[in-house]
């Protein structure tokens, strides 16, 4: 036969490891050149630090009511060299609050964008690869959960369950996924319309290898997108839940200084130092989420492939 | 005078002027005719197209040269100006008829907008010549009352060349008309054309990929290559005579329903970078026939007889090369030398 | 030329395929669901190192009958035998087998392969989902490139596509379907992104391959002259059946069927003094949702009469090897 002649010739060359992060990287190098994108980036790498760091970094216990050296409550102090910004009616250093309060946003934040990045992935693959009654199902689910009011469905989550952090993130996963699910659903019914998805049909691919090799790496960009949205939301979440009095009062966090600062009346008493700084945290990294996730559009709406 | 367009020396450049991708294109259209202006992808003949209506796309300028429609050169118009002359001077048919019409408008409404907006005609007036048109393309009147979606694509493509002809502009240029439809509906918008050009004296630039096209449609043909016109003259005399090897490989490479069992040749390598093009000659990569010159000087055009001429050295030549280019094996060693 | 008795490579047996179409309320409150035939009721039969070429318009059905004979897609009614298995029946592992033997070349080079992978790995892919052992892999991969006269495959292994022109990746996606040493290959429109002077190559190629490699191909094209070039058969497809069969030269020659000899007149040719006349068929591709019985032609064919409308005419044989479905031809 023809095909086994032609083998004679020259030695066959081994065959190079193919560079699998060569889009990532490609992406991740586009996105850091977007001035916005690296802006929303950089603001959540100085949180991650600071919530990292945060041991280090704050002066005093946040909940430790101080004292003045003369003996008195160190109470409703304003800004100076011992405490940069303050303190609280109850004597507590605000900026130790502050950065205190970084973690426990920071680990709502993070933990929503994972799980509605996974939730919403996943979903959105199957119902959109295998479509017919799992597409059905699942789609339906998503205009039930859409139907439903947000912060309503928080508060009566953390209500019946307890208003620790993991139950907020367990609310706002639940109340966010849909969105992500249904552009990535929609995506994949669009790539599996290309023709190198039904190549690798008839080269002999099974179709959960079809799923995950070639369609999925395809989507991950849009997953990021929505993970990003849900950061802010999440942190935007536990700050009005804290701030509603429905949190967990004895953990610090931007929410409950704002609701402390609110229920000690800081605003008539022009103590802006107290809730302007957690007001303003909340604000900046709600503004990265969008500013990460307007870099990632301009990579996203024109054709991935034309970088190089 | 009978001519009607004629662009010299036209160069539009991409982003920061690095990138010409029309860079020194000469052509003329005589007044009531056809020019098919093929080369393939990325030769530059849309921009080249887009540039003559004033429609480039953003961050594209011309950058120098002239276009002169009827003596006023379109070039050095000001763009408010040059948009007045949309539809009533120069008009456009799109390769997807479907992005020229609107589709949540009956066609009547969109013909009356072009006709009486800018037309100044009454609607009366407008309906009765909307009709005019829909007749001349081929169209029953009555379909004027649909909707683009319930038109099928070849009369879909009709539909936008009534609209291109409603002022009766003096120049229309379509860019591939044809490309995106069947052969049979593809023949029959090649007949609606060629009917407008026999009874309405149209004046047009077809854009194309395919010299079948042009040697259906037109009278007058300008081949273009990385950015510039390499050949310009009838259709028959081109066709028939090519006298430029690019041309030369292009009907090599253009397989005949009935040619016996000939052998096509393709042109190998690919067109240059619009980055960074060659000096001289930008074919003279892929030519068969370069020589030293070729590769330095960039060549004039050569006038070979009244109305056609060929930008290459070896013009003079043009029927000796010939003879060798319809040999493939002329072409396969060039891909041989570059390898 | 081989002999009608041989077993057929691949065949075809009342090959049909229906897609739902979108239904209107008064159909749907008759409980109707009509249907789009795409493919109905087409018998054929490639014989081993045949090139065959199915000739049509969007819509007649040709890319369908290519996914089907591919197992791209599973027939409404009907069967595809390959090498005298039924497709319908196939297990896992034969199912594998048969992807190695029956391989697709794509229309669209910039889309046909995945943009994330390296050529390497385009080309690799084949042979681990079909279980060719990994020591084989570098020479097989090596060996299709080879085919295609893809250049020196140390390099072109480590491309990615965007770095490739069309004509370069069309021959990967050539490659990609040789590597698993095919008997049947099937073109869908393989040059048609393609630019002109590029073209010509992969003809070529398709033409020298079906001759080294002895492949059966299908060529599926809107466009005679690509089919004349690498076909020594056409079949013609109008609204999902085959109306006329039979060697291409004596079908570009003699077409017998109307709709036939309009698709060959309607192709412009290269030069200037050519036919010009009106086609000898009227109005547009009709719906293929409507005309259940008679000729699907009727409404446009001038020479249509009463037994057009009454009966579909068969595929006939009118002369050795060509056959025609139009009731001009039976007496």
């Amino acid at each position: 036969m023809a095909v086994a002649e032609a083998r004679a010739a020259p030695a066959a060359p081994s065959l190079p490891v193919a560079p699998r992060r060569g889009a990532w990287s490609a992406f991740a190098r586009h996105l850091l050149r977007d001035p916005y994108a690296l802006a929303g980036i950089s603001i959540y790498v100085v949180f991650l630090v600071v919530g990292l760091t945060a041991e280090w970094l704050a002066p005093y216990d946040p909940m430790e009511i101080l004292f003045t050296p003369e003996g008195g409550l160190a109470a409703s102090l304003p800004p100076g060299s011992d405490h940069w910004l303050g303190t609280t009616n109850l004597g507590r250093d605000i900026f130790s609050q502050l950065v205190m309060g970084t973690r426990p946003s920071l680990i709502v934040g993070l933990s929503a964008a994972v799980a509605v990045a996974s939730i919403g992935t996943v979903v959105g693959l199957l119902a959109g690869y295998f479509g017919g009654w799992a597409d059905q199902l699942l789609m339906r689910l998503t205009d039930i959960v859409l139907g439903l009011p947000f912060l309503p469905f928080v508060i009566v989550v953390t209500a019946l369950l307890g208003p620790d952090l993991h139950n907020i993130v367990l609310a706002v996963a639940i109340m966010l996924w849909p969105n992500a699910a249904r552009v990535i659903r929609s995506q994949v019914l669009t790539l599996s319309q290309r023709q190198f998805v039904e190549a690798a049909r008839v080269t002999g691919a099974g179709e959960w290898r079809i799923l995950f090799v070639h369609v999925a790496p395809s989507v991950l960009p849009f997953s990021a997108l929505y993970g990003a949205f849900a950061v802010g939301w999440a942190i935007l979440t536990q700050a009005s839940i804290a701030f509603l009095g429905f949190g967990d009062s004895s953990a610090i966090s931007w929410g409950t200084m704002l609701q402390d600062a609110y229920a000690s009346q800081a605003l008539d008493r022009g103590q802006f130092f107290w809730f302007m700084p957690a007001g303003l945290c909340i604000v900046l990294v709600v503004l990265a989420g969008f500013l990460v996730s307007r870099g990632y559009e301009d990579l996203l709406f024109p054709k991935l492939r034309d970088d190089k | 005078m009978t001519e009607l367009l004629a662009v010299r020396d036209l160069a539009v450049a991409y982003a920061n002027g690095t990138v010409h991708a029309v860079d020194g294109a000469n052509l003329t259209l005589r007044r009531g005719g056809m020019l098919g202006l093929v080369g393939e992808s990325g030769c530059g003949k849309t921009t080249l197209a887009r540039a003559l209506m004033g429609v480039l796309p953003g961050g594209a300028r011309i950058t120098r040269g002239e276009a002169r429609l009827d003596g006023t050169d379109l070039v050095a118009l000001a763009p408010a100006e040059r948009r007045a002359r949309l539809w009533r001077d120069l008009a456009f048919v799109p390769q997807t008829a479907m992005s020229a019409l609107d589709p949540v408008y009956r066609l009547r409404d969109q013909m009356r907008e072009v006709l009486c907006d800018r037309g100044g005609l009454s609607r009366a007036e407008a309906d009765m010549r909307a009709a005019e048109l829909f007749e001349a393309v081929g169209l029953h009147p009555r379909r004027l009352a649909d909707y683009p979606h319930q038109f099928s694509g070849g009369m879909r493509q009709r539909a936008a060349i009534a609209l291109a002809l409603a002022l009766r502009p003096k120049l229309v240029i379509a860019d591939e008309p044809v490309t995106a439809l069947d052969v049979i509906v593809q023949r029959q918008v090649l007949d609606t054309f060629r009917s407008l050009s026999a009874e309405l004296g149209l004046s047009a630039i077809i854009v194309t990929h395919d010299i079948s096209v042009v040697a259906y449609l037109c009278d007058q043909v300008a081949v273009m290559y990385a950015g510039r016109v390499v050949e310009h003259g009838p259709t028959d005399a081109v066709l028939e005579q090519p006298s430029h090897p690019y041309t030369m490989g292009l009907m090599n490479a253009f397989p005949d329903l009935e040619s016996d069992e000939a052998v096509l040749a393709p042109i190998e390598g690919s067109p240059p970078p619009l980055s960074d093009p060659p000096p001289g000659c930008r074919f003279a990569p892929r030519c068969p026939f370069a020589e030293a010159i070729c590769t330095r000087e960039v060549p004039p055009p050569v006038t070979l007889a009244p109305d056609h001429w060929s930008a290459c050295h070896r013009a003079p030549e043009a029927a000796a090369l010939r003879q060798r280019a319809r040999d493939p094996l002329t072409w396969r060693d060039v891909a041989e030398a570059a390898a | 030329m081989s002999t009608t008795l041989e077993q057929p490579l691949v065949a075809a047996y009342g090959l049909t395929k229906h897609y739902p179409v979108g239904r209107s309320l008064r159909q749907a409150l008759r409980g109707e669901r009509p249907v789009l035939r795409a493919v109905d009721g087409v018998d054929l039969a490639l014989r081993p190192g045949e090139s065959v070429g199915l000739v049509g318009e969007s819509g007649s059905g040709k890319t369908t009958i290519g996914r089907l004979l591919l197992k791209l897609t599973e027939p409404s009614a009907g069967q595809v035998a390959f090498e005298g298995e039924d497709l319908g029946r196939l297990s896992r592992s034969a199912t594998l087998r048969f992807r190695q033997r029956a391989q697709l070349v794509f229309q669209n080079p910039f889309d046909a392969l995945n943009p994330r992978f390296s050529i390497g790995r385009t080309l690799t892919e084949p042979l681990s989902n079909t279980g060719v052992p990994k020591v084989e892999h570098a020479d097989r991969v090596a060996e299709s490139l080879r085919h295609v006269h893809l250049g020196d495959p140390a390099r072109v292994l480590e491309r990615m596509p965007h770095q490739l022109s069309g004509g370069q990746l069309q021959r990967v996606v050539l490659a990609r379907a040789l590597v698993l040493r095919p008997r049947f290959l099937v073109a869908d429109e393989p040059v048609s992104m393609l630019d002109v002077s590029v073209r010509a190559g992969i003809l070529n190629l398709l033409r020298e391959l079906r001759d080294t490699l002895g492949l059966t191909t299908l060529a599926i094209s809107h466009d005679l002259t690509l089919v004349r070039y690498v076909c020594e058969r056409t079949l013609v497809m109008y609204l999902g059946k085959v109306v006329e069969d039979g060697p291409t030269a004596q079908i570009i020659a003699k077409p017998a069927h109307p709709y036939t000899r309009a698709l060959i007149r309607a192709v412009p040719r290269p030069y200037v003094d050519q036919p010009r006349d009106a086609l000898p068929l009227h109005g547009a591709l009709g719906d293929a949702a409507s005309l259940a019985t008679g000729c699907r032609l009727r409404n446009r064919c001038p020479h249509a009469f009463d037994r057009c409308a009454a009966e579909t005419p068969p595929l006939a044989e009118i002369a050795p090897g060509h056959r025609v479905a139009c009731h001009l031809h039976t007496t």
